[in-house]
């Protein structure tokens, strides 16, 4: 019993880490339409900004964490002011200018030698406690509590603010949306900061269950693509339920079928998705198209 | 009165120009060039190859390799292969290797391939070109077997970092170590599911857990990037397992230790996590890994001992000349030492020759950094217990205080295995 209620302890857990991970991504295409592959880049260079800010400005960790995600925020408006922009529409050249993007900002970490075991943040609270006969720690009960309150968050401010109508207008049908005036650049340029920032934010809550590395970015970028395409891209729901779906998914996998088929499941849930319903399980995306 | 002027006037100018001047002699001479062909952008090539660099300049400083008689000082050129990253083709690695032997024209390679996969790809191409490769870092026994079938062919190869044999050997000699102490006898086996972590767990359970009447209570493989364990230590704790046998090279296994610690399972954790060698990961993991055992592959690596010198010397002398501590557990010790063997063979060679050196490199006979180094016929480093006698591998364990404590083998021990607060023995 301990055994069954760890299990689902642990799966929300990672479905919370999932949905943190894959709620940057999904905001930024759902309402820019860009498949921003630059993402696990963003993750990574936050979790280093907060390190290098902690220890070589050492600065406070709360100000670090804010800064860092202010200078990633930034630093997506200036991909897409610079980059994006001048591509914008062209699929596949936005995939691979991001992508580009990304894997440089990577493989520089890597070139100027931020590689060891010491690069890891410290976290919120230091404490574990037993929940239903299980050990949790309080930085994963963080990040759950942190998940749901940055969806309510982000459910707010899309239906309630001018900024988030805007945003939702812009997803919902650009050339209506010009004709009350939203301008789709600056709302574009917003979504992927807005998801450059929400990837530093995961970055933060996250990293201190582990450590830095540019591999990181690699695996991020991959997670956030398969609950969003699982999920349908652009899909906001989609991201949730893709979430808890591979979440307990894989750790159902790890304690009763063995942990070497963990990615084997998430990858197979993935190809069953798109040979089944391409548009995932919320998309609308493309639906019309599949039907015909 | 006169004697004193003549000493100031002649002698001591004289002198120091020897001093001065000899060195400068020899850096003016064609450099040797050494070839660091390695995954540089991890941390057990990045530390190796900055091992090498170190010894470079202190042979340097001391006026170089006499080849000879001329002295000639060492010029070290490196290249990433990114072996060690995932899902990086062996081909890419072996193209950086060839590129740097056509292009820098090394008279040596030291490090070499970090995944064992590329060293045996590697064999034929540091065959063909006959260059030395004094490797530091991959492990697989397989190489040693392939020397023996066909040894002029693969003579040019050399290990001076453990193998996977030797490993197996230190992990059983620690296991046996926990058992006449403390009565335990139920291992749960952890290993990443990458070759030299599989065969090593395979053979521990063959040769030693079997044997010496352990219960293999479970074992899990995981893919290289796991991060999460907690499923895994859950099913630990119900396994009623007294010992946790990890065996990972990835950065992401320091999670293993920090879950285990706020999961509190009740078990001893000994084997070997990477992240876990260095002094920096008292730190790293929020002093939270006390009594945790893990392996240092080579004396010198990331740990040293007074019963071996040089290793003490060499952890300093690194630590000042680079800033900061050795943290890679593996690979750091034999680069280092690999340097000073190559110039020893030079020298006793007295020339350059592929050949020639090794020749003079078989008959290594070094006390150093490793302990005493011999070559066996399959031109791996024989490790064994005694550091007088053989290279020395050794095994520690976190205290509560934050220190790394030798407890096996019992030649190097400064103390005895601690069960972590909650862990009570079986005797």
């Amino acid at each position: 019993m301990t055994m069954l209620t760890g299990t689902i302890i642990y799966a929300i857990i990672n479905s919370a880490i999932l949905a943190l991970i894959a709620i940057g991504f999904n905001l930024t295409f759902g309402i820019s339409g860009v498949a921003n592959f630059a993402f696990g880049a963003f993750y990574v260079m936050a979790a280093y900004g907060v390190w290098m800010l902690i220890h070589m400005a050492h600065l406070p960790y709360l100000l670090a964490v804010l800064i860092s995600i202010s200078i990633t925020t930034l630093s997506g408006a200036l991909m897409y002011r610079f980059v994006i922009v001048r591509i914008k529409g062209q699929t596949l050249s936005e995939v691979i200018a991001t992508f580009g993007i990304g894997l440089s900002v990577l493989e520089l970490f890597r070139y100027f030698g931020f590689v060891g075991f010491e690069y890891t943040l410290p976290v919120f609270y230091d404490k574990s406690f037993i929940i239903a006969g299980a050990y949790v720690d309080a930085q994963r009960l963080l990040i759950v509590a942190f998940a749901v309150a940055l969806i309510i968050a982000l459910w707010l401010f899309t239906h309630y603010t001018h900024l988030g109508l805007a945003f939702r207008g812009i997803a919902q049908d650009e050339r209506t949306s010009l004709t009350f005036g939203m301008d789709p650049d600056r709302i574009a340029s917003l979504a992927v900061s807005f998801g450059a920032g929400l990837a530093a934010i995961a970055a933060t809550v996250i990293v201190p269950l582990g450590s830095i590395s540019p591999e990181e970015g690699y695996d991020v970028l991959i997670k956030a693509l398969a609950v969003c395409i699982i999920g349908g891209l652009g899909s906001s729901g989609g991201v949730i339920i893709a979430s808890v779906v591979i979440g307990f998914a894989e750790r159902f996998t790890d304690s009763y079928i063995g942990s070497h088929w963990t990615m084997i499941v998430s990858l197979a849930a993935l190809l069953m998705v798109l040979v089944i319903k391409p548009s995932g399980i919320f998309g609308k995306q493309k639906e019309l198209e599949e039907r015909i | 009165m006169k004697k004193k002027q003549w000493v100031f006037r002649y002698l001591v100018p004289v002198l120091l120009g020897i001093f001065f001047i000899t060195p400068m002699i020899a850096l003016a001479a064609d450099p040797i060039v050494i070839g660091v062909p390695t995954s540089t952008g991890f941390l057990e090539g990045k530390e190796g190859l900055k091992a090498v660099e170190l010894a470079v300049s202190e042979i340097n400083s001391a006026g170089g390799v006499t080849v000879g008689k001329v002295k000639r000082p060492f010029k070290v050129e490196s290249i990433d292969i990114r072996d060690a990253a995932p899902g990086v083709p062996v081909p890419e690695a072996l193209l950086g290797i060839e590129k740097l032997i056509l292009e820098k024209k090394p008279s040596a390679l030291l490090v070499g391939p970090f995944r064992s996969e590329a060293l045996m790809a590697s064999m034929d191409i540091i065959a063909k070109y006959k260059v030395p490769l004094l490797g530091a870092i991959a492990m697989t026994p397989a190489s040693e077997e392939k020397i023996k079938q066909e040894p002029e062919k693969y003579k040019y190869i050399f290990r001076l970092s453990l193998n996977a044999k030797y490993l197996v050997k230190y992990l059983a000699g620690t296991m046996g170590l926990i058992n006449s102490e403390f009565g335990f006898n139920k291992v749960y086996i952890l290993n990443q599911d990458v070759e030299w972590a599989r065969k090593t767990a395979e053979i521990l359970g063959q040769v030693y857990f079997q044997k010496a009447g352990w219960t293999i209570v479970g074992q899990e493989s995981f893919p290289t990037g796991t991060s999460d364990f907690s499923s895994t230590l859950m099913k630990i704790r119900s396994s009623g397992a007294q010992v946790i046998l990890p065996i990972f090279d990835m950065p992401q296994s320091g999670i293993l230790v920090k879950q285990w610690n706020s999961m509190k399972v009740p078990c001893l954790m000994a084997g070997f996590i990477s992240p876990l060698a260095g002094p920096g990961a008292w730190k790293t993991f929020d002093q939270k890994i006390a009594g945790a055992i893990n392996s240092i592959f080579e004396m010198g690596s990331a740990i040293a001992s007074p019963k071996v010198p040089k290793s003490v010397a060499f952890l300093n002398a690194y630590a000042k000349h680079f800033g900061n501590p050795i943290e890679a557990g593996h690979g750091p010790g034999p680069a280092y030492e690999s340097v000073y063997i190559l110039a020893e063979a030079i020298e006793r060679a007295g020339s350059i020759d592929p050949d020639a050196i090794v020749a003079e490199l078989i008959k290594t006979n070094r006390q150093g950094v490793l302990g005493q180094v011999r070559f066996d016929d399959g031109h791996q480093v024989i490790y064994d217990m005694n550091p007088q006698e053989s290279a020395v591998a050794a095994m520690f364990q976190w205290t509560p205080d934050g220190k790394r404590m030798i407890v096996f083998p019992t030649s190097l021990a400064e103390g005895k295995i601690q069960l972590p607060a909650g862990l009570t023995s079986a005797k």
